[in-house]
Parts: structure tokens; sequence; C-alpha cells
């Protein structure tokens, strides 16, 4: 495998440039995909999701400092087009953020890409009705099991303020849970 | 062992000690919940694999897309540019009047072709035209912030005043 600082100046190069993209995708796609599946909940807009943070990745690569992490700037990428996805998706619909999300979640239950039991489905709603930063980190941390420094270069917050939100998160997942 | 000593005048139904472990482990499972470690998403065969493909394609399909819509966006911005000098000059001394006018037409077009198009620029994108250091803070919040608004996005936030310190927890 290729040392970072290499794979991007290869991506940079144009001769180099596809075989590096190739091995950027193939190394990252489903680290990304899951993470995107996290904020959209469902398949094919997760898939929309990723295509097109790949396609920033690829178009902004010049621009790459390499002052942070190239997979912490892929995932601040990620998320962003995730989070101004679902902002898109519920202005076209002409409804707010909440009701896209509650909308989403209803149809999870009949979603062929969706196998999980009545509690997995709790925990999803639960999850739904936390702020979106400590949606962010709670499903970062608890699914996707990144380190809290991994997150904070990602989200650019400092690991105390993530230990909060990820704290007040899983109260309030708890206290869902148990009043539900 | 049904009583604790002679002198103990209660008792304990047969058998209650060795089967108090167990009860206390149920009880205590059924308190604490047991949240599952997966999500429960699951995704097409082969989706992964024919990923890059997709990729690719995207990448060559936004490539042409782009060399197409410049000349368009130099119309739109003469014609932003006329519809606000109409605005500054003529402004002050129009009547406004129910009746369509060239500056309200350009308004409403432009607003329905920011509401109607997808421009799939992303923050990034729109930071790169936008000059920050003309920007006021109130330019980006359609309400100014109200202490009382303050209060309340603190009070939704945190549960408590002790949970802000949090720095030490853990």
């Amino acid at each position: 495998m290729l040392a970072e600082a290499d794979l991007v100046e290869e991506l940079k190069d144009a001769k180099t440039q596809s075989r590096a993209f190739e091995l950027l995708v193939n190394t990252y796609k489903q680290r990304l995909y899951w993470h995107i599946r996290s904020i959209v909940l469902n398949h094919d807009d997760a898939d929309d999701v990723l295509q097109n943070t790949f396609v920033k990745v690829f178009r902004n690569i010049n621009g790459f400092k390499g002052d942070s992490k190239l997979y912490s700037w892929m995932y601040r990428i990620a998320t962003n087009e995730a989070l101004s996805f679902l902002k898109q998706k519920s202005r076209k619909q002409g409804i707010s953020n909440e009701e896209l999300q509650n909308r989403t979640l209803e149809n999870l239950e009949a979603d062929v890409y969706f196998e999980g039991d009545e509690i997995q489905l709790q925990l999803q709603k639960a999850i739904a009705t936390l702020p979106e930063k400590q949606k962010l980190v709670f499903n970062m941390k608890y699914f996707q099991e990144l380190k809290y420094e991994e997150i904070s270069e990602i989200l650019e917050t400092s690991v105390g303020g993530l230990k909060a939100s990820y704290h007040l998160a899983t109260k309030k997942i708890e206290a869902y849970l148990t009043n539900d | 062992m049904e009583t604790f000593n002679k002198n103990n005048p209660f008792k304990t139904p047969e058998d209650y000690f060795e089967g108090f472990n167990e009860k206390l482990q149920s009880k205590l499972s059924e308190e604490s919940i047991s949240l599952p470690k997966q999500e429960g998403f699951t995704i097409p065969h082969g989706y992964f694999d024919s990923l890059n493909g997709k990729i690719l394609n995207k990448i060559e399909r936004t490539e042409t897309k782009v060399v197409q819509l410049n000349p368009f966006k130099k119309y739109y911005y003469v014609a932003a540019s006329i519809a606000a000098m109409v605005l500054l000059i003529f402004g002050l001394n129009w009547n406004t009047t129910e009746e369509l006018s060239f500056e309200t037409l350009a308004e409403a077009d432009i607003e329905s072709y920011f509401e109607n198009n997808t421009f799939d620029l992303s923050a990034y994108e729109i930071a790169e035209v936008i000059p920050l250091d003309e920007l006021e803070i109130n330019d980006m919040l359609t309400n100014r912030l109200e202490d009382e608004n303050i209060v309340d996005y603190l009070d939704e936030n945190t549960d408590d005043f002790e949970e802000l310190n949090l720095e030490d927890y853990e």
C-alpha cells in the first residue's frame, strides 16, 4: 500500500492519476459508504452521495494541501455532501429536514436493504431525535468505531467537546429507549 | 438454610438463595439496555464491485456538463448586474404597482431559477466565488440571534450545566 503522501502526489499527476484514483476508491469506498449511509439511511441516496463524494475528491485533489490527513479530508467532504443532500432533498419536497427524516424512518421498515430487528429500528428512531452534531458523533463513535482523535480531525471539534456530545447522545438515546 | 440464626423469626421460601443470582441477572439485563452494535443496513449484492465504473462515468459526465454550463453562467451574471443597476437607479423613484415590471420579473426569475435548479454546488464551491472579506456575519443569518434564541438553544442542547465541563470527564 502506498504511503498517503505518495498517493496524493500520484493523484495530482495526470500520468498516474487514474491508477491512483482507483486505489483510492478501493481503499475508502466501504468506509465512506457506511458513514454516508448512517446519515442518509437509504441505500440509493447513500449511493448517490458516495459517487458525488468521489467526484468532488477527484476534482479537488489539486487543492488538497495536506494540512489534514487525506482520509479525514474525504470524510469531511462525505459528511458535507450527505448533509447538503438531505437539505436539498427536503427543499425539493417542500418539507422540513425533520419531516424528511421521519418519512425516511417510516420507509425503513419496508426497505429491502434494512434487515434490522425491532430494537435496531428503535435505535435509529432514537438517533433521529438527536441534534445533527450529536447524531454524527454517535454514529462515528458507536457504529464506525472511530477514535475521538479521528473524529476530532474530521469534524474539526475538540476531543473534549466530542466526549461531551457523545455522552449527551448516549444519555438521550437511553432515555428514549427506556421511555418508549 | 432457611433461617439465618435461631433467633431470627423470619424465613425464606425454599431454595430462595440458590435461584437468587439468576433472578438478579435477568433483572439487570431488563434494566440495562443492550444496544445492538449493527445498524441493520444492507446493500445490494455486488454493489461495491460495480461502484468504480459508476464513479468514473459520473466524472466524465460532469466534466462535459461544466463546459455546457459556462456560457450560460455569464448571461446569468450579466442579467443579475443589469437587474441590480436598474434597482439602484430607478428603485427609489418607481411607484410599486401590482403590474409586472422588469424589476419584479428579473427578481422572480432569479429566485425561481435558484429554487428549481439543482446547482450541485458544495459549500466549498460557493465559498470560492463569494468574497468572504465583504461579508458580515448578519448576512448569513436570516434572523438575528436574540438572547431568547440562544437560551432556547442551550436549553435544548445541554441537559444540565455540569455537563458543559466535560473536558476531564473521561
